[in-house]
């Protein structure tokens, strides 16, 4: 009796890929459309129903069953309220991440079970080696920073079938079968919201107050913001201030409503060699092999390895992904806290951490 | 290829995109310059219009040329007065045009006229987008159908109030093709006009329909009809896209919807579309010409496919276009029948392409009472002038193949 697979379709190549894999491998396959979001804004039309056409076209093809399944509430309540606090608060939150944690691999996963899956498969480009989440074969693509918060109970249930190819071998396989979606311009970030249209989406419910631009060293009006809370610390663009040299941010307060800049590339704000994490995960099958190596003989064995808070004292030598296909850095991890043996830009705070021993992830949190 | 959803779109005619062609480049001009070419090509303008009016039996100063059907849709509600219609500010409100939301989502929808008028409108629950939402906005009351697609006539005696000013009812169907007895409706409507003279009602009671779809497949006089307002579109009827017109008879005031410099008698401000009217002219005298003889040869077709298909249950049975067929594939999804049939280059569609578009459920299909499993199984065929006999043989060949195959993967 072949096993049944619940594959998360999007109407993108890298799913509808993933959907004809397993066909291929013999599973009983069914896809399945979440809608998570396909409202509107001013200016954008939410793709939803054409995405909806694309995926269920592949299905299609595939001769699979297809059903959609409505995720919109808990989506807006599990990612876009948490997104909209993050962002009230002066942090910079990572909606996807939160949507694979609540949705994706929550929800989905629960409702697949339920439905009498074996396994569900999502198209991300990761894998899993050894019952450990690891980065995809594809280096440029890997969408590990994006799942490090997943549960260990779905991941021993999901499959990532693309996770050993290339985007480029994804596309080619695409073409070569047909499929009609092979070429399909990539969907980014939150939904339709890319990175573009992440203000916009934030000025339709968040009502934010104009502010002030000051130069940190002299507290100087240097011109007007529309809200502190669409800047990130480090961000270069988007300043509306006429001047020869680029202007950074460094900090922003929210309370007052004031964004700070400095056109001091060196200001200390800008930089550091410790990051404090909050909510750290340490994902506890891929930690045990990790700390193993890291700890020396007489003194394993006192005691489960791998709880985060229980492990402090101890410090593990990890590489650091400060946002998605940032080069990985080493650091050390002594308790909650990143040490960086060079300084490096200061991420914003409510941006993950991600933790990795050598392929594998090991977790992350978020930073403080 | 076999296109089989001429509903949802027609091929410009070879014939209509010749006559189309000299206005684009050599008779260019600005119908409202001074010099003498381009009077010409004013006169010329103004005679398509006519030709289009002749069609309908109405004369060419009755014609508001717009924008395509959804624009015309538009602005005949506009007919509707308010309790405030005089005040500018008021007018100002309205020139939002909306039908299938393919235009940017605006956040002034709620603000359009109609929230505070006690006036009513009534429209047929089975409308296209482009007069229910217009319809919704001004407070719009739907008039219920019967299960076979046809005006409750009885329903809709019952909800012409005295506050009633207009009634939308479309000539036929888009989805299923059902023709509407707009005869029957206006004799009612002249009852209630006496019934309110005798006593001294005086609020106006127009009838608007939308006949887009019917154009080529029914003789359509206005006289007759007995309608104020009847929306025509030139893309149904093999000429250009982005062409409509409204037929305004002396009863209708109209508002514009878009001002500027005064064209179409100050309700359609904009240089006129004189290449798109020369070609809706040409393609409504072909309409006219070849009227009989395409309703014999779609009638016959009809019974083709519905002889040579199998497993279906026909749903628009009577008083319909004859270049509709309406099926249903019990225990089957039409929409995963278009993808298969779009793999052997057979194009149909499942009710209006912009509804299917969104992934909604046909409101015509639930309005005609079937069930949800009815309405996921069913399939719109539309003949037109790019298919044959030959295809239709063919059509029924591969849908029966696809149905079947589908049906196994189903029950396998």
């Amino acid at each position: 009796m072949a096993k049944t697979v619940y594959v998360g379709m999007s109407g993108g190549v890298d799913s509808s890929v993933s959907a004809l894999l397993l066909k291929e491998q013999g599973y009983k396959v069914v896809g399945i459309y979440m809608k998570n979001w396909s409202k509107d804004l001013p200016g954008m039309k939410c793709p939803w129903a054409e995405d909806l056409a694309d995926a269920k076209r592949v299905a299609v093809k595939l001769g699979i069953d297809f059903e959609v399944w409505d995720f919109e509430e808990a989506y807006r309540e599990k990612v876009v309220e948490y997104m909209l606090r993050e962002f009230k608060a002066g942090n910079t939150p990572n909606p996807d991440i939160m949507c694979n944690q609540e949705i994706k691999f929550k929800l989905f996963y629960e409702k697949a079970m339920e439905k009498g899956a074996d396994f569900i498969a999502t198209g991300h480009y990761a894998r899993v080696i050894d019952g450990k989440l690891a980065r995809a074969v594809d280096e440029n693509k890997d969408q590990t920073y994006f799942l490090y918060r997943i549960s260990e109970e779905a991941l021993t249930h999901t499959l990532f079938p693309i996770g050993g190819m290339t985007k480029p071998e994804v596309k080619k396989l695409a073409e070569e079968k047909g499929l009609h979606n092979a070429y399909k311009k990539e969907s980014m970030g939150v939904c339709f919201v890319g990175e573009v249209g992440m203000k916009d989406f934030l000025k339709e419910y968040i009502d934010a107050e104009p502010g002030e631009i000051r130069e940190i060293e002299t507290e100087k009006v240097l011109g007007y913001h529309e809200g502190a809370i669409f800047y990130t610390i480090g961000q270069r663009h988007g300043l509306y201030i006429a001047a020869e040299v680029p202007y950074y941010v460094v900090k922003k307060d929210i309370k007052k409503n004031v964004v700070y800049v400095s056109k001091n590339l060196n200001n200390g704000e800008l930089w550091t060699s410790e990051l404090r994490l909050e909510d750290l995960l340490l994902r506890f099958g891929a930690f045990r092999s990790a700390a193993a190596r890291e700890l020396a003989p007489a003194a394993r064995g006192d005691g489960p390895a791998g709880r985060g808070p229980e492990r402090s004292g101890r410090a593990l030598s990890v590489l650091v992904r400060l946002r998605h296909r940032a080069p990985l850095i080493p650091a050390i991890l002594d308790g909650n806290t990143l040490h960086f043996e060079h300084e490096i830009k200061r991420p914003a705070s409510g941006q993950s951490a991600v933790l990795y021993d050598g392929e594998i992830c090991l977790g992350g949190g978020i930073i403080a | 290829m076999i296109y089989l959803d001429h509903a949802a779109a027609t091929p410009v005619d070879a014939r209509v995109l010749k006559a189309m062609e000299p206005y684009f480049t050599d008779d260019f001009f600005n119908p409202s310059a001074a010099y003498l070419p381009a009077k010409k090509v004013s006169a010329e303008y103004e005679e398509a219009k006519s030709k289009i009016a002749h069609a309908i039996g109405a004369k060419q100063s009755d014609l508001v040329i717009t924008a395509g059907a959804t624009e015309a849709n538009n602005l005949a509600f506009t007919a509707m007065t308010t309790r405030k219609c005089s005040s500018s500010s008021e007018r100002s409100l309205a020139p939002v045009v909306t039908g299938l939301g393919r235009s940017v989502f605006s956040t002034s929808e709620n603000m359009l006229l109609g929230r505070e008028h006690s006036s009513r409108l009534l429209y047929l629950e089975t409308e296209h987008d482009s007069v229910r939402r217009v319809a919704e906005q001004y407070g719009g009351l739907a008039v219920k159908v019967l299960p076979n697609g046809v005006i409750d006539l009885e329903d809709l005696k019952a909800k012409i109030t005295d506050d009633v000013q207009l009634i939308s009812v479309s000539l036929a169907n888009n989805e299923i093709g059902t023709i509407q007895p707009l005869a029957d409706i206006s004799s009612i409507i002249r009852e209630v006009k006496i019934d309110r003279y005798k006593r001294g009602v005086k609020t106006q009671l127009l009838l608007h329909s939308d006949a887009s779809q019917a154009l080529n497949l029914l003789d359509i006089n206005v006289a007759r009809l007995g309608v104020d307002l009847l929306t025509l579109n030139a893309a149904k009827v093999y000429g250009p896209k982005g062409v409509g017109a409204l037929y305004v008879s002396h009863e209708a005031k109209l508002k514009p919807l878009t001002v500027g410099g005064g064209q179409e008698k100050g309700l359609r401000s904009g240089t006129e579309n004189v290449p798109g009217v020369i070609g809706f002219a040409r393609a409504v005298e072909l309409a006219k010409e070849h009227l009989n003889g395409n309703r014999k040869k779609y009638t016959n077709w009809r019974k083709i496919l519905l002889a040579e298909l199998e497993g279906y249950e026909l749903i628009n049975k009577k008083h319909c276009l004859d270049n509709f067929v309406v099926l249903c594939f019990p225990g089957l999804d039409a929409e995963r029948l278009i993808y298969l049939l779009e793999d052997e280059k057979v194009y149909v569609s499942t009710g209006a392409a912009c509804a299917a578009s969104k992934g909604e459920k046909s409101h015509v299909l639930a309005a005609i009472s079937l069930s949800d499993d009815q309405i996921a199984g069913s399939l719109r065929i539309t003949f037109g002038e790019t298919n044959d006999e030959a295809q239709i043989h063919e059509a029924a060949k591969i849908i029966n193949r696809v149905v079947a195959k589908e049906r196994a993967r189903v029950n396998g």
